[in-house]
């Protein structure tokens, strides 16, 4: 997007929640990298200031020398504080400060930072904390969209639900759903919600659907991100988002039920579910 | 889509209805601090209102949903009339 004053003006997308541990930077990392492969300039910016995180799951924790909280007290200029990927030269990480307790930078200072970032990348996006406090308000503050991510349980729904409403109070428009974790298994057994059960309560755009999948432990293992995986149905599922949120039409695939190793075993013996 | 179709109805065996029906209360006393109690009460009371215009209204007859739109929720209620003799009481 270009400003009329011919100034390079990327978008800024937050990725939030609610609730902690459902996938927020799981996507970030996946999503960083998927939009990258597909040729955007990309920064993700690790937000959750004292639960640092995103650089792990990148595999780009031995490179930090500075982070956010040293940028915007001026200890570093955004340059020395942003790490280039491994593999590709348009991904970058700013990675949030260890040490500092999670109230360090305040939302201006955040405004201030991610226009900074959106002239020199296409995508800024933001690994938003868990909660409904400061640090989510200030990963939400320069954001001109907002990416929730869900597991299809009671309480990150709920979560969810309450996050849209804070999301809209702030008028950042409709925010757009990830429902992560989808065991369609148990969903075409009727033991876990659906993805239209969830769409149904919380009526927002649906832009990804993200089963639980082996390889995203894996992938983290090595600090890779699935989107590199061919046999990973996250993965690919996660290359659809950055597809979709780069303005195509990409049809949900019907998920593959997926066997652990338990039932791989008793497969064998014909064992049959009702 | 509705919202809180399935308020009322429906056999609930499998958990994820179970998880479906609990969320829809929930989300509805978070949005509205508005209790089942309270839901039902209000109906009792949509149907008193009503009786005063319309034949009998059946309280229990009235299905009460809220729905999601763009901007605002809706609350959208059927409530079926009997039909029949015109009262001309
Ligand atoms: N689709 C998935 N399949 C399997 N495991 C997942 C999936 N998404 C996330 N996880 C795992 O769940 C845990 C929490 O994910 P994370 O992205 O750190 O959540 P958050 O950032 O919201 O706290 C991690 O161990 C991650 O590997
Ligand atoms: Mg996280």
């Amino acid at each position: 997007m270009q400003r009329s004053n011919g100034e390079h003006m990327g978008r800024v997308i937050t990725i939030t929640s609610g609730k902690g541990g459902v996938g927020k930077t799981t996507t970030t990392a996946n999503l960083g990298t998927a939009l990258a492969l597909q040729g955007g300039r990309v920064v993700v910016v690790d937000a959750d200031i004292g639960l640092r995180n995103l650089d792990v799951v990148m595999g780009l924790e031995n490179r930090i020398v500075y982070d956010l909280v040293d940028v915007v007290e001026g200890r570093a200029r955004l340059r020395q504080a942003l790490i280039r990927d491994k593999r590709l030269p348009e991904l970058c990480l700013l990675p949030a400060a260890q040490t500092r307790d999670k109230d360090a930078v305040s939302r201006e200072q955040m405004i201030d930072l991610t226009g900074q970032l959106r002239r020199e990348f296409d995508f800024v996006l933001i690994d938003s904390p868990a909660g409904i406090e400061n640090g989510f308000r200030n990963a939400i503050a320069g954001a001109d969209e907002v990416i929730i991510v869900t597991t299809p349980e009671v309480s990150a729904v709920r979560d969810a639900d309450r996050i849209i409403g804070l999301v809209e109070a702030a008028e950042k428009g409709p925010p757009s759903l990830v429902v992560n974790r989808i065991k369609p298994r148990l969903v075409n057994r009727g033991e876990m919600l659906s993805v239209e059960d969830v769409l149904e309560l919380l009526a927002i755009t649906l832009i990804g659907i993200v089963p639980d999948d082996e390889t995203i432990v894996t992938s983290t293992n090595r600090g890779e991100a699935a989107v590199y995986d061919h046999q990973s149905q996250a993965g690919r599922a996660f290359l659809d988002v950055a597809r979709r949120l780069r303005g195509e039409e990409v049809p949900f695939p019907v998920l593959q039920e997926q066997q652990g190793m338990l039932e791989r075993f008793f497969g064998i013996f014909g064992r049959r579910r009702s | 889509m509705g919202f809180f179709e399935n308020l009322f109805g429906g056999r609930r065996d499998r958990s994820a209805s179970l998880a479906k029906q609990r969320l829809m209360m929930v989300l509805v006393d978070d949005r509205y601090k508005l209790t089942p109690e309270m839901l039902q009460q209000m109906k009792v009371e949509i149907a008193e209102v009503l009786s005063r215009y319309l034949p009998a209204v059946d309280a229990g007859q009235i299905e009460v949903k809220i729905l999601r739109g763009e901007a605002n929720d809706y609350l959208k209620a059927d409530i079926p009339l009997k039909r029949g003799q015109p009262d001309v009481g």
